[in-house]
């Protein structure tokens, strides 16, 4: 028998192929997995200590005014505090916007509390002496001794350090005094306390203050958690891709086991007893899954460590490091790869062994062999679905996420089951249109496509799960992203707003802003300065041509008469008197945000309150694709010349929508990566089948179908397959999308409209439709190169 | 048999087939200049390894000869490419094979009907009193629903001869049509493919090692070692 199971495994190794790469892209997922959270975890831990290396307790749990008030208090009494705080502002140097949000952080005055490390210049002694870490601005032309404002504080750059505790790094550096300045709001994470009255310290409320070396420990341990999260989250598409893995594998076993059915039987003529072949077939699978599971521990390997290496050399402040490999992990994934391929192998092999020695016998018909579905699988099917349908109603009306994820699962493993009546079914509708439209080929193709339902059901099973998951969050974020776009038009309705302070803008200003790069449109608006009650100065701008800028319909673009709307942060009480020289309104206030520092009020009160108006504001709405930051870069030099502000909502809007695309485009890859395992076993199974049908195919073109017709055939299978399996796929995403919109989202916001992305489900269905074709190349090729005649003496 | 005016439906000169080279070369057709006249039953005869199948592949078309012509149809093969090759067979050839050669997954009528389909060509009226002539003269009217899983071996057979009739080819190739047929059913094909030239005027050759199946045809060629005997 071992010479029957090396010569199989030489003989057969081609055909294993796309299984072994199921499986390599399945380990390698999870080896990739570990090594990037171990660097991570390794990078975010390191040095997590040195900021409370000198202190004695670690505050936690304050805000920022409580923070000042125990800096106060130590350095009333002699000890020393630190704060570890941040907040995002804009930083300019020498009058250059360089980051419209940095991330700017605190440092020690006491070297026992400073844990940056110098690398240029000195550090600061006084409030006004700024630091930068030399990563942050690398290639910002940042320099000691330049002139930087940071927020409303200016001061002076006097050097440059880097920061050895990723956890905790900034890019711009202040000493407490102006960091408070800058923001008495600031998120205060921490505060390190060095000195005899850490033990008599006066807590505010709510406060934690805990002995140094204790928070350290707690600090670490949160972090591996966090990364550990991470790390559970990127499993479970790793897992996703392993199942699929199953899918491609199990077909692949039980296609050649079809095919090598009459080797079997052979065996079982001269001689080999059941035990004997079902023992040679497994052996078979293990060596296929310890091979491919090593290969894929490698694959991952040299994977893992060149994404952490690209991602070090792009961000060098960034927080990773060189992971190191850890056992468990490899040991993990090297079982996972080879018990999937044993489980995947295991129902097939089962199969073969049924076979009798009499098949060996007889003729040449293993091209006949037709596999339907069982009654019994027909039933449990259909009965999975209802429960599952009935497990999601209860998720919606209950707002259950536990039974909406039960009734998902047992409803898609449902129509799994239903597979072999349903994708044939499917297959025969699609391939009936296009059977009209192409002709002969895509007839065949479609009859080709539904004779073995249950091979046909397995390979587009396999796409199936990608598509189906791919689609749900594709539509999940659409929708909640309308929600998103409802709030973000609401905080942020003009994207960047001129606004002048003390003298109207110049004439010109506008002409200059619409040239400006990035400017889609953009308009003047008119005003007077005018006195506020409760609000001091402020210009008050009559609204109008408001909502060719605006996002969405804010009210401030066409407030009623005797109205003013004010910024929120200054609007107080509900009425103001407004008074522009001699003039005076008393105006009913309304409160909003997003459009700079000024009052909009309609332009009758305008009116009412000056005779001369003149251009305070000049309102912008960037065009598609602008560069945020450039945008605000440039506008911000016009606005700094005529003595003007610019308030910026384009920066939060476009942060906002960044986060959004990130975390879509992320879950796309990786589920990406379950897709392209399916269409690699879409490849395999038409691969598979060419072979299979050698002899029919030499016939055909015997018969008179031509390369060309030939090749099609096979694309159009392709083709049906994978768009049936998409179309199906999407039809189920977009169901659970709309049952998790209702049973989760719903629960939190009053209204969830379900927002179906078309272009991007449209992208789904051509993306697989194009792979499908593409995994329809080889086969086909290999197929139109075997001449009639070769083909008809094939036995 | 007079020698005025015979039409010829295929000839070949000076055809050889080399497969593979260098020592491992094997020499299947050395030279055979042949000429199959038309409205006549041929059998071509040989031993095993004798050439037969391949002189009947190049013939066919199916295969590209090492060096020689063939002409077919008033055609030469040899001139065309693969897709001109394949569009010939199309038009103007049928084909009978000793395993039957169905699609498994069509029916016999489906079957019968594929090189109209394959061709693109509609099933007009004239093509369906061809398929109902050939579909009676086969005597497999009852049988067209089923598909070839379901069918006797003869049956089979006569679902394939139909198959290559239905387009009215100039040349039936019949590649060992008896083989796998018990005597009766195979002395039921070969009375049909007699029947095919005698009453529907085709053209059949054969190949076949059996002399009982040579004695249905009108000529007998026989091939040694590639060569015409």
């Amino acid at each position: 028998m071992r010479t029957v199971l090396r010569a199989s495994l030489r003989t057969h190794t081609r055909r294993y192929v796309s299984a072994a790469i199921a499986v390599v892209i399945g380990v390698a997922f999870i080896v990739v997995t570990s090594l990037l959270s171990d660097a991570t975890r390794a990078g975010l831990v390191a040095g997590v200590e040195l900021p409370y290396r000198g202190a004695d307790v670690v505050v936690t749990d304050v805000d920022g005014d409580q923070a000042a008030r125990i800096v106060d208090r130590a350095e009333a009494t002699g000890d020393s505090a630190a704060v570890l705080g941040w907040t995002p502002q804009q930083v300019r140097v020498d009058g250059r916007l360089v980051d419209d949000r940095a991330d700017v952080a605190g440092i020690a005055l006491d070297p026992s509390l400073r844990w940056q490390v110098l690398r240029e210049g000195r550090f600061p002694e006084k409030p006004g002496e700024v630091v930068a870490d030399v990563n942050a601005v690398k290639g910002k032309d940042v320099h000691v001794g330049d002139a930087v404002e940071v927020g409303e504080v200016a001061g002076t750059v006097v050097g440059l350090v880097d920061t050895p505790s990723a956890s905790s790094g900034g890019a711009f550096y202040l000493t407490w005094p102006d960091l408070h300045a800058v923001d008495p709001d600031l998120w205060v994470d921490s505060v390190a306390y060095a000195g005899p009255g850490a033990a008599s310290l006066e807590l505010p409320r709510g406060a934690t203050v805990q002995p140094r070396d204790e928070f350290v420990e707690q600090r670490q341990a949160e972090l591996t958690n966090e990364v550990n999260v991470l790390a559970i989250l990127l499993l479970i598409f790793a897992a996703i891709a392993l199942f699929v893995s199953v899918l491609v594998i199990a077909n692949t076993f039980s296609i050649l086991f079809a095919q090598r059915a009459r080797d079997f039987a052979l065996l079982r003529c001269v001689g080999a007893t059941r035990r004997q072949v079902l023992r040679s077939v497994r052996v078979e699978a293990l060596a296929l899954g310890v091979a491919a599971a090593l290969l894929g521990l490698l694959v991952g390997t040299a994977l893992g460590y060149l994404l952490v290496a690209l991602a070090i050399s792009a961000l060098p402040g960034g927080s990773m490091a060189y992971p190191a490999p850890s056992p468990e992990w490899y040991a993990a994934a090297l079982v996972t790869g080879v018990l999937v391929t044993l489980v995947a192998a295991w129902l097939p092999t089962r199969r073969t062994v049924r076979v009798s020695p009499l098949a060996a016998l007889r003729p040449d018909d293993s091209t006949s062999v037709r596999t339907g579905a069982g009654r019994v699988r027909v039933v449990l099917g259909l009965l999975a679905v209802a429960a599952g349908a009935s497990l999601l109603a209860l998720s919606i009306s209950a707002h259950d996420p536990g039974a909406m994820v039960a009734g998902g699962v047992t409803s898609f493993t449902g129509v799994l089951l239903l597979g072999p009546v349903l994708v044939p079914a499917l297959i025969r509708v699609v391939g009936g249109v296009g059977g009209r439209v192409a002709g002969a080929p895509a007839r065949l193709a479609a009859q080709n496509a539904v004779r073995n339902p249950r091979r046909t059901a397995a390979t587009t099973a396999s796409l199936l799960v990608g598509v189906t998951l791919t689609t749900a969050v594709l539509v999940g974020l659409a929708s909640s992203r309308s929600a998103v776009d409802e709030d973000l038009d609401r905080d942020y309705p003009i994207d960047l707003a001129v606004t002048a302070a003390d003298r109207p803008l110049p004439a010109d200003l506008l002409e200059r802003v619409r040239a400006v790069r990035g400017v889609g449109t953009a308009i003047a608006l008119e005003g007077a300065s005018a006195r506020v009650s409760g609000a001091g100065r402020l210009p008050v701008l009559a609204a109008s041509g408001i909502a060719s800028v605006a996002h969405g319909s804010p009210g401030m673009a066409a407030p009623a008469p005797g109205e003013i709307w004010l910024p929120a942060d200054v609007a107080g009480p509900r009425r103001v008197t407004v008074e522009v020289g001699e003039h005076r309104e008393v105006l009913r206030v309304r409160s909003g945000a997003g459009w700079g520092d000024a009052a909009v009020v309609a332009p009758a009160t305008l009116a009412a309150l000056t005779d001369a108006p003149e251009t305070w504001a000049v309102w912008v709405r960037s065009a598609d694709g602008a560069d945020a930051e450039d945008l605000a870069g440039d506008l911000d030099a016009l606005s700094q010349a005529a003595d003007a502000s610019l308030a910026n909502s384009l920066r939060e809007r476009t942060w906002v929508v960044l986060q959004l695309d990130i975390l879509t485009g992320t879950v796309v890859a990786l589920l990406g990566i379950a897709v392209v395992i399916a269409l690699i076993g879409i490849g395999n199974t038409l691969g598979l089948s060419v072979l299979e049908r050698g002899r029919e195919n030499a016939l055909l073109r015997a018969l008179g179908l031509t390369r060309r017709q030939l090749r099609a055939t096979l694309a159009a299978e392709a083709l049906l397959l994978s768009v049936v399996a998409t179309v199906l796929g999407s039809v189920i995403g977009v169901t659970f999308a709309w049952v998790s919109l209702h049973a989760l989202v719903e629960a939190a916001v009053d209204r969830a409209p379900l927002v179906l992305p078309w272009g991007q489900l449209l992208a789904v269905v051509v993306v697989a439709g194009v792979a499908g074709l593409l995994s329809s190349v080889l086969p086909a090729r290999r197929a139109a190169r075997t001449t009639p005649a070769a083909g008809l003496s094939l036995d | 048999m007079t020698t005025t005016t015979i039409s010829l439906a295929a000839s070949a000169r000076d055809l050889t087939r080399v497969y593979g080279h260098g020592d491992t070369a094997v020499h299947a057709l050395r030279g055979i200049d042949l000429d199959l006249p038309s409205g006549r039953f041929t059998a071509i005869m040989g031993r095993s390894g004798s050439g037969k199948s391949t002189l009947m592949h190049c013939l066919a078309g199916l295969d590209s000869p090492t060096s020689g012509s063939i002409t077919v149809a008033g055609r030469a093969l040899e001139s065309m490419d693969d897709t001109a090759l394949t569009l010939f067979r199309r038009e103007h050839l049928g084909f009978v094979f000793q395993s039957f050669n169905l699609l498994p997954m069509l029916t016999a009528g489906q079957n019968i009907l594929l090189p109209l389909e394959l061709a693109g060509r509609r099933v007009d009226a004239a093509a369906r009193a061809r398929y109902d002539l050939v579909v009676g003269v086969l005597g497999i009217g009852d049988r067209l629903g089923h598909r070839p899983g379901e069918l006797s071996g003869g049956q089979q057979q006569r679902v394939a001869i139909a198959r290559a009739l239905v387009s009215e080819p100039d040349i039936v190739f019949a590649d060992e049509p008896t083989g796998n047929l018990d005597s009766e059913a195979a002395a039921e094909v070969l009375g049909f493919l007699r029947r095919s030239v005698r009453e529907l005027g085709q053209t059949v050759v054969m190949v076949t090692h059996e002399d009982s199946a040579a004695a249905y045809a009108d000529d007998v060629v026989v091939i040694a070692d590639g060569l015409v005997a």
